[in-house]
């Protein structure tokens, strides 16, 4: 396949997953100040602002506005092309990405997503205030259409493979944010390993994370109705198999990048197989008091982090011209179970063909 | 004479009607078909209009326009009623057209090699070597086979008396054949029974006809070489003919940003790392192929290219330069190339031409600027023309001033009464309109045609102007086996 073809699959799959998880974090924001609406002062710039760390750029948001709130928030994150994460630039570029690969895709695919821009295209900021649910509603929905579309028309190629692996990337991406973000909110400043003394404010915001992972029933039917923080973060984190968690998301997209190289559990074939059986391997194996004696934040850091570096070897891997080889030390850490020929095995081979 | 027919009107002293005999009677080989569209009511009409346009639409065949801002996304119009073309007529066309374009070839070899012909002044060398398609640099290098023009579509028409003319021969990248072939496809969906009256010779072979042609100039031994179509992408005008071209051969469509040239080898980026490619049919023109050798600014090349051409690891369809010699100043020359290369007279004439920058030829242009039609050499798709008898005398003065100020660049027609063929303006108004016929040459060993090509009709009424850009449709075009 084309490395264009591959890349543009990869980025049309990406972004929609991106305003789908931005339309989830505005709508719920919205239904929480609805809840706390007797208990707190909606307009806080504190409920807004986290959005905008969650999703965006704050020192971007500062320029364009001076302050935090629904109105200045709503139109960054969603109408504001001068931020490349809004619903309507993401929104563009999948369609950007589609049409310049429109022979390869079903025209089915491509009407989702050019029904989904001009959608957009007509709606104004007094209409989404006026009723967001509805709108936030419609972005979900055609995005869930979309990959709908897409599973039940598109063969199960390589091309299949980057769409997957473009939208679990993306999906573990923002619940990392999320969690990080509300976390920092949530937790009492002072001693972090001990219980924090829930009140109903800190549950209505916890559940509203749920929410905005539409976690919530799925959460309730493995825990009954504990929320509490410990729950609630190994089932967005580590849960297996729930589909918008992060280790979901992660052992999916490496199946993806798997079939694509031929890797399997026992060696791997590039960096990012490396990378991703790695981060992979330390989800399945860590617990909720393994996160938080290495700190929620930097545990979250890290696999943001991770992600950024899985992201970069796949574009050197596949889309670039320059293909990167595997770092001597690099090799060494596949030993255990392969040897170096083992881990080098599928890497020379494509090596050759290429001649 | 039956329903439909018979508001028709042939006009036959003015035009060659391709149905309708001067007496009123059908031509032989349109009779059955004349028959069968008699028993059609117009609201039969109406449904297989109506699965025409579901047709086109859901294959998405639409073309671009420039210089129109809203709604530039058209579908390109498609008559019902075939043209049909008798078996007798079509072997001579064919037989002219081969002869025309190995007579171009052996044109082409020539002077990028030894310029004979120059030397013996057939054509005057001031017209090759000033020519703005003349590519000096390519001088010596001989493309596989010695083969430059491997697609060809040459537009022909019919005078008042129904001769076959060449109009132009389009040596570069000749577009259209999808439509040739959709256009058949929607016409058995229309009418599957009028199929069964004729014999008519199939066309869809053209993409694995033009994948042979393709792989058989691999410069390489490789056993199985790999071809693909580049194109300049979404927003050409004829993106939809290059990923239908691709995907009926099988081959990638590639855009320049996915070729690299790696030791003066054509490699393209895939998924799996480079996979090497033998032969690149290209829609992209010369001046944009190699932002190292021709236009630097050009990003839908490939740098490099031309020297993997040159060095023979490359071949690409068409050869680089060929635009020299479908220059409408030096059409007027192909008869004698015919009689020069081949020692054959020309099977298919010319269309008279006059060339401004022959004194006494621009004298006669100005003075009857209102009975010509003038062309710019080396614009394609109807635009830079002047038709006289339909301009403005602003217009025409207008014109007459481009013409003084670079004579190199303009060469002038009579106005050809081309033939008719009654076409549908609405579901149940027949009207004449004038048509021409492009075919698709291939050369790779041997020239072949297809059997047809694409008919243009101008569905403006009264115009004489067939291309696609200028509101032209196309019509199912049938070569019968009698």
């Amino acid at each position: 396949m084309l490395s264009r073809v591959a890349e543009s699959l990869f980025w049309m799959s990406r972004y929609v997953e991106r305003a789908e998880n931005t339309a989830r974090f505005l709508e719920v924001n919205f239904n929480l100040l609805l809840d706390l609406n007797d208990i707190a002062i909606v307009d806080h710039p504190n409920y807004w602002n986290p959005l905008i760390r969650v999703s965006g750029d704050p020192d971007n948001f500062v320029e364009h506005y001076t302050e935090y709130n629904a109105h200045t928030v709503t139109d960054y994150l969603v109408f504001n092309r001068q931020n490349s994460n809004s619903i309507n630039s993401s929104i563009g570029m999948a369609r950007e990405n589609a049409r310049s690969i429109i022979d390869s895709i079903s025209s089915e695919m491509w009407e989702q997503i050019n029904n989904l821009y001009h959608f957009l295209q007509s709606m104004t900021p007094q209409q989404v205030h006026n009723d967001p649910f509805t709108f936030y509603k419609e972005i979900k929905n055609a995005s869930h259409l979309f990959q709908g579309i897409t599973d039940n028309i598109f063969s199960r190629t390589e091309g299949w493979d980057f769409i997957q692996i473009g939208k679990y990337l993306e999906r573990a991406d923002n619940a990392a944010r999320l969690i990080d973000v509300k976390y920092h909110m949530l937790m009492p400043k002072n001693g972090q390993e001990q219980d924090p003394v829930l009140d109903s404010f800190d549950t209505i915001q916890w559940m509203a994370v749920l929410k905005s992972c539409s976690a919530l029933e799925a959460f309730r039917k493995v825990f009954l109705s504990k929320i509490d923080p410990e729950n609630i973060l190994g089932f967005l984190v580590l849960d297996r198999t729930f589909p918008r968690s992060i280790a979901f998301s992660v052992c999916a997209a490496q199946e993806a990048l798997w079939r694509i190289s031929g890797s399997s559990r026992h060696r791997y074939a590039n960096n990012a197989d490396r990378l991703i059986g790695k981060m992979e391997a330390e989800l399945s194996y860590t617990t909720v008091d393994d996160m938080y004696r290495k700190g929620l934040h930097d545990f979250l850091v890290d696999i943001e982090h991770g992600l950024i570096r899985i992201g970069e070897q796949i574009h050197l891997l596949y889309f670039a011209y320059h293909t990167p080889k595997i770092e001597p030390h690099d090799i060494s850490e596949a030993l255990p179970f392969t040897g170096i020929a083992g881990g080098r095995a599928n890497w020379s081979q494509s090596q050759q063909q290429q001649q | 004479m039956i329903s439909l027919f018979e508001r028709y009107e042939a006009c036959p002293d003015r035009f060659f009607d391709e149905v309708l005999l001067p007496e009123g009677k059908p031509r032989e080989h349109y009779d059955k078909m004349i028959h069968r569209f008699g028993q059609f009511s117009t609201e039969d009409i109406r449904t297989r209009r109506q699965v025409v346009n579901v047709f086109f639409r859901n294959q998405g065949i639409t073309f671009t326009v420039y210089g129109v801002d809203e709604g530039i996304e058209r579908i390109f119009p498609f008559d019902l009623i075939p043209r049909i073309i008798p078996s007798d007529e079509w072997q001579r066309i064919e037989r002219g057209l081969i002869q025309r374009i190995t007579a171009l070839n052996e044109f082409l070899a020539d002077i990028y090699s030894n310029q004979k012909i120059l030397r013996d002044k057939v054509v005057p060398a001031e017209l090759v070597l000033g020519s703005k398609h003349f590519i000096r640099e390519f001088i010596g290098v001989k493309p596989p086979l010695g083969v430059y023009i491997h697609v060809t579509g040459s537009d022909i028409i019919r005078d008042a008396q129904g001769r076959y003319m060449v109009l132009e021969d389009n040596l570069r990248t000749p577009s259209g054949v999808s439509y040739m072939l959709q256009n058949r496809q929607a016409l058995k969906r229309a009418f599957p029974v009028l199929f069964d009256r004729y014999k008519v010779r199939p066309i869809d072979n053209y993409p694995q006809e033009l994948l042979r042609t393709l792989q058989e100039i691999s410069p390489t031994s490789r056993p199985e070489p790999n071809v693909v179509v580049l194109t300049p992408g979404i927003y050409n005008s004829a993106y939809f003919e290059h990923s239908f071209l691709a995907r009926q051969m099988g081959v990638e469509l590639t855009e320049g940003r996915d070729l690299v040239i790696n030791n003066n080898k054509v490699y393209t980026r895939t998924t799996k790392g480079l996979q090497r490619v033998d032969v690149i049919y290209r829609r992209v023109d010369d001046d944009f192929l190699d932002p190292l050798v021709f236009r630097p600014d050009s990003k839908l090349g490939v740098a490099g290219l031309i020297n993997a051409y040159r060095k023979g690891n490359v071949a690409l369809a068409n050869a680089i330069g060929t635009g020299v010699a479908d220059d409408k100043v030096i059409y007027s020359f192909v008869p004698k190339m015919i009689r020069y290369y081949l020692n054959e007279d020309p099977i298919l004439d010319n269309v008279d031409t006059w060339l401004a920058n022959n004194p006494k030829d621009l004298k006669y242009i100005l003075e009857n600027l209102d009975k010509l039609v003038v062309k710019s050499a080396n614009e394609s798709g109807g635009y830079g023309m002047l038709v006289g008898p339909e301009s403005t005398l602003e217009e025409r003065e207008r014109f007459a001033e481009k013409i003084v100020a670079d004579p190199r660049n303009y060469i002038a027609q009579p106005t050809i009464s081309l033939s008719r063929h009654p076409s549908f303006f609405n579901d149940c108004e027949l009207a004449g309109c004038h048509i021409d016929l492009r075919p698709y040459v291939l050369y790779g060993k041997t020239p072949t045609i297809v059997p047809g090509g694409l008919t243009r009709v101008a569905l403006k009424r009264g115009s004489l102007v067939v291309n696609s850009s200028q509101g032209g449709g196309s019509k199912d075009t049938w070569v019968i086996d009698e």
